[in-house]
């Protein structure tokens, strides 16, 4: 990235407005240029300046008084839409009422503890196959930088398709997939090549609410897994973590042109 | 759910936001009352239509329409002011007495000072961004402008705080 594209993103990267591969790009020309540094460091100061000196005003009681009296006023003006009921059947339902919401939350926390766990072993599990693609040299089963070659050929052996993208224009192109086995059902698994780094992205198509994008590492590589409307995304590779969970992220949005 | 409830469970939470803009935007504590006022009003009447999240950025837009209804009664000539190349002006002759300004610069208020001199369209804009910390696109919808306009009209609004006259005067 060179100063004339950065010049309109800076602003916007210090808004929290770009998408997080482009926000990468910015940051490692912003470690090189000066100039683009101190106007993206300007915004930053501007902003802690405003929230230092500009005071936020707050609604005086009178206000809230005001409001609620007019609100009031119309509400009485309006003819009431249900009949009161009786002080017995509003304990009865309250206390139906709370027993509900006692069982769904427990059912809640209950599920979100199996839903992580059930990711941590998936993502234990992604990063043993992708060790043993690489050792036994089986990394790829339908080699193509085609999208529109590698998607069939993953659609014809599983069950759903995967949304396949190429993004060679922003560094990391496609090499191919194969089909994995894993948690007791088939997986597709794309390869990706980022330099000298190996990314394999496997694609599930649920939506796993456990899904944190955060990079971690698991055995020594870096594993980080997006969300996207349709699939779950989990990316295995040695390469840097900023750069995976910004990759993962950018495939989550799933937003390919087909 | 009645209106009310609703009112009350989803708007109300966010008068001090609404209060906030008014009072950005008038920038003058009885007229702000008056527009949160009218926009509660108007809340009230069409809270059925709000579904779902973003109840702040649905309430704040509704404060910005009392506001430029206030205005086009009350100060027209706000409005046609901002409308064009006088846009450009650092600071707003109406808002600040620079004598006033000067003296309050000196208790360290010359940066408020300078975002109320600021025009209204970069005003609103700065207000939705920094202190209700809004994203573009819910910006965008606010104040019935394109993300490309929120984006250049920021741009412009931060630049006239950096180089504004008030900031100058009090270093």
């Amino acid at each position: 990235m060179n100063c004339k594209q950065a010049e309109t993103m800076v602003a916007a990267h210090a808004d929290g407005e770009v998408d997080a591969l482009r926000s990468y790009s910015i940051k490692q020309h912003l470690l090189g240029c000066a100039g683009c540094a101190a106007s993206y460091q300007s915004v930053l100061e501007l902003r802690a300046r405003i929230r230092a000196e500009v005071p936020y005003f707050v609604a005086s009681p009178a206000l809230h008084a005001r409001v609620r009296a007019t609100v009031g006023a119309v509400r009485a003006s309006m003819p009431p839409r249900s009949h009161p009921t009786s002080d017995r059947w509003r304990w009865l339902t309250g206390g139906v009422l709370a027993g509900c919401t006692a069982s769904v939350f427990a059912w809640m926390l209950g599920t979100t503890v199996l839903a992580w766990r059930a990711n941590e072993d998936f993502a234990v599990a992604a990063v043993a196959t992708h060790v043993r693609a690489t050792l036994s040299d089986h990394l790829i089963e339908v080699a193509s930088s085609d999208r529109h070659t590698v998607k069939p050929w993953l659609s014809a052996r599983l069950d759903y398709s995967p949304p396949v993208q190429d993004l060679a224009n922003e560094g990391f192109p496609l090499i191919g997939g194969r089909l994995d086995y894993l948690e007791r059902r088939p997986v597709a698994t794309l390869v990706y090549r980022y330099h000298q780094h190996t990314i394999d992205v496997f694609v599930r198509p649920e939506t796993s609410s456990a899904a944190t994008s955060a990079a971690r590492t698991l055995r020594g590589f870096n594993v980080a897994q997006a969300s996207g409307p349709s699939m779950d995304w989990l990316a295995v590779s040695d390469a840097e973590p900023a750069v995976l969970s910004a990759f993962v992220q950018r495939l989550a949005r799933e937003d390919v042109v087909q | 759910m009645s209106d009310h409830t609703r009112f009350e469970e989803l708007v109300l939470p966010h008068l001090n936001a609404a209060y906030n803009l008014a009072r950005w935007l008038t920038r003058d504590v009885n007229d702000a009352e008056d527009v949160v006022q009218d926009a509660c009003v108007r809340a009230l009447k069409y809270v059925g239509s709000l579904h779902g999240g973003g109840a702040r950025a649905w309430f704040l837009t509704i404060v910005r329409h009392a506001f430029y209804d206030w205005c086009k009664r009350n100060r027209p000539a706000e409005i046609v002011r901002d409308d064009g190349t006088a846009i450009d002006m650092a600071v707003d002759p109406a808002a600040v007495d620079p004598e006033q300004a000067f003296l309050r610069s000196a208790e360290s208020k010359a940066l408020a000072d300078a975002v109320a001199a600021l025009p209204l369209a970069y005003r609103e804009v700065l207000i939705l961004r920094e202190m209700e910390e809004l994203s573009y696109k819910e910006i965008a919808r606010i104040a019935d402008i394109p993300i490309g306009t929120v984006m250049s009209r920021l741009a412009r609004a931060r630049g006239l705080l950096q180089h504004s006259p008030l900031l100058q005067a009090a270093n």
